[in-house]
């Protein structure tokens, strides 16, 4: 048995991402680990539910042991047993983020032997969190590109406060990764602007279309409502996707009550013009969701703008776990991150 | 940590469904919605009218709520308005219902249900058939509406919250010194006696009996129990007292229980009785020991069943009173000598409260002798003190083990006034305390060997045969009860007391002989010992 690896929770971002990301770790390269001062600095410091739900689902799929796993706790001990494949079903409360928790267990049951078919219940579009079109068609291309062999299928967008989302993904187990560079910001090939409302009146995602069309000059057949009626919970949001030849951006506003659909559209707006006058491939999400792939894969490197608090967290992390090298290169607003193996 | 279930009643209005239901505030489904709040099972009582709401608000539940077990206990309320139903209904579900509470945190969530069965919610919350804290949602502000709303936890338990502790603490010191009647006394047993007769006298009406030797303070705290209960409105009659060494012969039974016109000569009006003025009152009767037999059998009625036949009267009287009563002397020695009612004992032996005399207490003196002082000032209208040296004489002399006080505060409270009449001037001085520690001394002296003798005797034999004997043959009596208790047998104990005339006998009988002597008394080797 390795010996335990002990994190402190309250660095960096110092949240919930510090713990997913050192217990998918812990799981998949069967380490011991103790994570304290849980999410210490925060106004109601402590576990929250969905982190709950998230470390309980990854010691299911390891048979491992946790101590500490209640409301509050401020240290969490987890030792992992061996990662199986099959069958499984997570549920997150309170509506919360059901794809943080594919995007925590997918890496055990990534690298394990056999196939996994998993269920997830949930929020699907969240505040804070990525909504399920960025991992299908920003995060998954990425890593299908560099030997992950994962598929997922919505069958129900849920969001706050009802959720109710679910989706599937279906796993292959005993991955090898490849290391793959994305350095260069190749020409935008397609764009699309979809309006997401559940449960609401149709006419909101033509507003919202109507003004994506006024900001960003995009055309009729780029944009595209989706409107679902039925006894689900309501929820809106607005999608814009650009993609090059090989990496997307989407960006994503949740619409809420006091949000008129026309702000939603031009928050939207403002988030994908930056990107594309940043001129680099990953954007600042994909970019803190790509440093356990490609530390994984041991090489490889991404071009983005400064890294955020919740990338430069996932690199601490990452460091802790794996013998690898971080490599920093900032060239104008662009920044290189350049993964080397120890 | 303990795994927390909330029980709660479906709000048909609040939990209500439809397709807007995502959008509004929903108490029940809402509880599944706190990120800092994990149910682990929720039972949800329910109008058996609702049964689809109920099943809509779990399937919700599950939903917000993956980590939740929810269970449905529907019940048939005609009218969930109906206190006395609700009451009934919920009162039922609490005694069935398997409480694990080294396991599991009970929650009982009251912001939905009538009202009725709110406060049926909370009654039995506090009565512990809920063994849980209340648990109160309110809703989100209006500018976060999608927000679940906060919770409250409410626990009834009130000692658990520090600000009302001490406000419990003042309010019960101040108790505690209407009881002292605001002496700062210093007498450990003393103080821990006045903290168990505080809580008695606030959630008991049952009897109370005092013990004591004479002059420790029965009368007065008899009356301060009753201010005290009368304060927190605990009783609305009066205080009536009574020394039942006063209630000899035929006029006993009339005084306490009243007569109707013409039950005897000279009844020429009615008279209610003692027992009646105590109604909704305190009856307090001092010297219990020395009331006749049918009057502890009417007095027994009485406390038992609130009636009682006044003499010459055909119907029983009513009066609901709560009863407090005096003894100088063991009660168990009358009642084994039959005296004394067994189940009359029985009855005012509940709360028994020793009050010791003032020679066990004696840290007390000084500030009994300022409130003393005190009383006397504010009797005559003139300030008394003492001079210093005087005081320190005083004290000496009051505090010192070798002082009987045999008359406890009585002798205090004589003393204080004999010394506050001669003070010249309001100052009490060296010269009026010596004269008094001598008058005390003088008194104690006396009494002593008589008020030893006194109390073996009515110890044994009751004050009333007491006080029948010689003073030649109670002195006798008295050191042969002593001999006998060194003893282990009768016959010892005749040798012992015969012990020279038995020299003289070829066949000493000393067993018989004093066998035959304590017969003369009513009394056998059992009694004396």
């Amino acid at each position: 048995m390795s010996e335990e690896l002990h994190i402190d929770g309250s660095e960096g971002e110092g949240g919930g991402q510090i713990l997913r990301t050192s217990f998918a770790l812990a799981a998949h390269l069967g380490r011991p680990l103790r994570v304290s001062k849980i999410r210490a600095g925060r106004p109601k410091p402590g576990l929250r539910r969905q982190h709950l739900t998230c470390v309980r689902a990854v010691a299911e799929l390891c048979d491992g042991t946790l101590h500490g796993d209640e409301i509050d706790s401020s240290e969490v001990f987890f030792e992992p047993g061996t990662v199986k494949s099959g069958e499984y079903h997570f549920s997150v409360g309170t509506a919360g983020s059901a794809c943080l928790v594919f995007q925590t267990v997918l890496w055990p049951l990534l690298f394990a032997e056999g196939d996994s078919r998993v269920v997830f219940e949930g929020g699907t579009h969240n505040p804070f969190a990525p909504p399920f079109d960025f991992i299908e068609r920003a995060f998954l291309p990425i890593i299908k590109r560099m030997g992950a062999k994962v598929s997922l299928s919505l069958e129900r967008a849920g969001f706050m406060p009802a959720g109710g989302g679910r989706f599937v993904a279906e796993i292959e187990g005993g991955c090898t990764l490849r290391p793959t560079d994305l350095c260069e910001a190749k020409p935008i090939v397609s764009r699309r602007a979809t309006a997401l409302v559940a449960n609401l009146p149709g006419t909101i995602a033509i507003r919202e279309l109507r003004e994506v069309r006024n900001l960003l000059h995009w055309k009729n057949e780029e944009c595209l409502p989706r409107v679902t009626q039925d006894d689900g919970g309501p929820g809106n949001v607005l999608l814009l996707e650009v993609a090059r030849e090989d990496v997307s951006e989407i960006a994503s506003v949740i619409g809420i009550r006091s949000l008129p659909a026309e702000d939603v559209a031009a928050i939207g707006a403002k988030a994908i013009n930056k990107y594309l006058s940043d001129n680099v491939p990953v954007g600042a999400c994909l970019a803190d969701q790509l440093v356990v792939p490609f530390a994984l894969a041991g090489g490889g490197s991404y071009t983005t703008t400064a890294p955020s608090e919740h990338t430069t967290t996932n690199i601490d992390v990452v460091g802790r776990f794996c013998a690898i090298e971080i490599t920093q290169t900032v060239q104008g607003n662009a920044t290189t991150m350049s993964f080397a193996s120890l | 940590m303990k795994s927390t279930v909330v029980i709660g009643i479906l709000g048909n209005q609040l939990d209500r469904g439809g397709g807007e239901r995502w959008k509004r505030w929903r108490p029940t489904i809402d509880l599944g919605r706190h990120e800092d709040f994990l149910i682990e099972r929720l039972e949800l009582l329910h109008n058996a009218s609702d049964g689809a709401l109920a099943t809509q608000v779990r399937q919700d539940m599950l939903q917000v709520s993956p980590e939740t077990t929810v269970n449905l206990h529907p019940i048939p309320w005609n009218d969930p308005w109906d206190f006395e139903e609700v009451y009934g209904s919920l009162h039922d579900f609490a005694r069935s219902y398997k409480f694990d509470t080294a396991r599991e945190d009970y929650l009982v969530h009251i912001t939905t249900g009538t009202h009725v069965a709110q406060i049926c919610l909370f009654l039995l919350s506090e009565s512990r058939h809920f063994p849980a804290r209340l648990l109160q949602a309110t809703p989100p502000k209006r500018r976060n509406r999608s927000e679940p709303g906060t919770l409250v936890q409410i626990d009834l338990d009130l000692s658990r919250y520090d600000k009302l502790a001490s406000r419990f603490r003042e309010e019960q010191s101040a108790s505690y010194s209407v009881l002292k009647s605001g002496i700062a006394t210093k007498n450990q047993a003393f103080n821990a006696m006045i903290e168990q007769i505080e809580r008695v006298a606030l959630r008991s009406t049952e009897a109370v009996l005092l013990m004591g030797p004479t002059g420790a303070g029965k009368s007065q705290l008899a009356r301060r129990i009753y201010d005290l209960r009368r304060s927190r409105e605990l009783v609305k009659g009066d205080f009536v007292a009574v020394n039942c060494a006063t209630l000899k012969g035929a006029s006993a039974m009339s005084t306490l229980f009243g007569h109707v016109k013409g039950a005897y000569t000279g009844a020429t009006k009615d008279r209610p009785g003692l027992m009646r003025a105590a109604h909704k009152g305190v009856l307090f009767l001092d010297e219990i020991g020395e009331l006749g037999l049918d009057e502890q059998a009417m007095l027994l009625r009485a406390v038992e069943d609130g009636v009682f036949h006044p003499v010459g009267a055909d119907s029983v009287a009513k009066s609901d009173f709560q009863l407090l009563a005096g003894t100088n002397r063991d009660l168990r020695d009358s009642v084994r000598r039959g005296e004394f009612r067994e189940d009359l004992y029985a009855r005012i032996n509940l709360w028994t409260f020793t009050l010791p005399g003032l020679a066990d207490r004696r840290e007390d003196i000084e500030p009994n002798l300022d409130y003393e002082l005190g009383k006397w000032t504010k009797k005559t209208g003139h300030a008394v003190a003492f001079n210093q040296e005087a005081r320190r004489d005083f004290l000496a002399f009051a505090t010192n083990p070798k002082s009987p006080w045999h008359g406890n505060f009585r002798d205090l409270n004589a003393a204080m006034t004999r010394m506050a009449t001669m003070a010249p001037g309001g100052r009490i001085n060296r010269d009026v305390v010596s004269e008094e520690l001598a008058r005390l001394r003088r008194a104690w002296a006396t009494s002593t060997p008589t008020s030893n003798a006194e109390q073996v005797l009515t110890a044994v034999l009751g004050e009333s045969e007491t006080s029948k004997l010689d003073r030649f043959d109670r002195v006798q009596l008295a050191d042969a009860i002593v001999a006998c208790r060194t003893c282990k047998t009768l016959s010892a104990a005749g040798r012992l007391l015969f012990s020279e005339s038995r020299k003289k006998k070829a066949k000493p009988n000393d067993a018989d002989r004093l066998r035959k002597y304590l017969a003369r008394f009513g009394l056998d080797w059992e009694h004396v010992q």
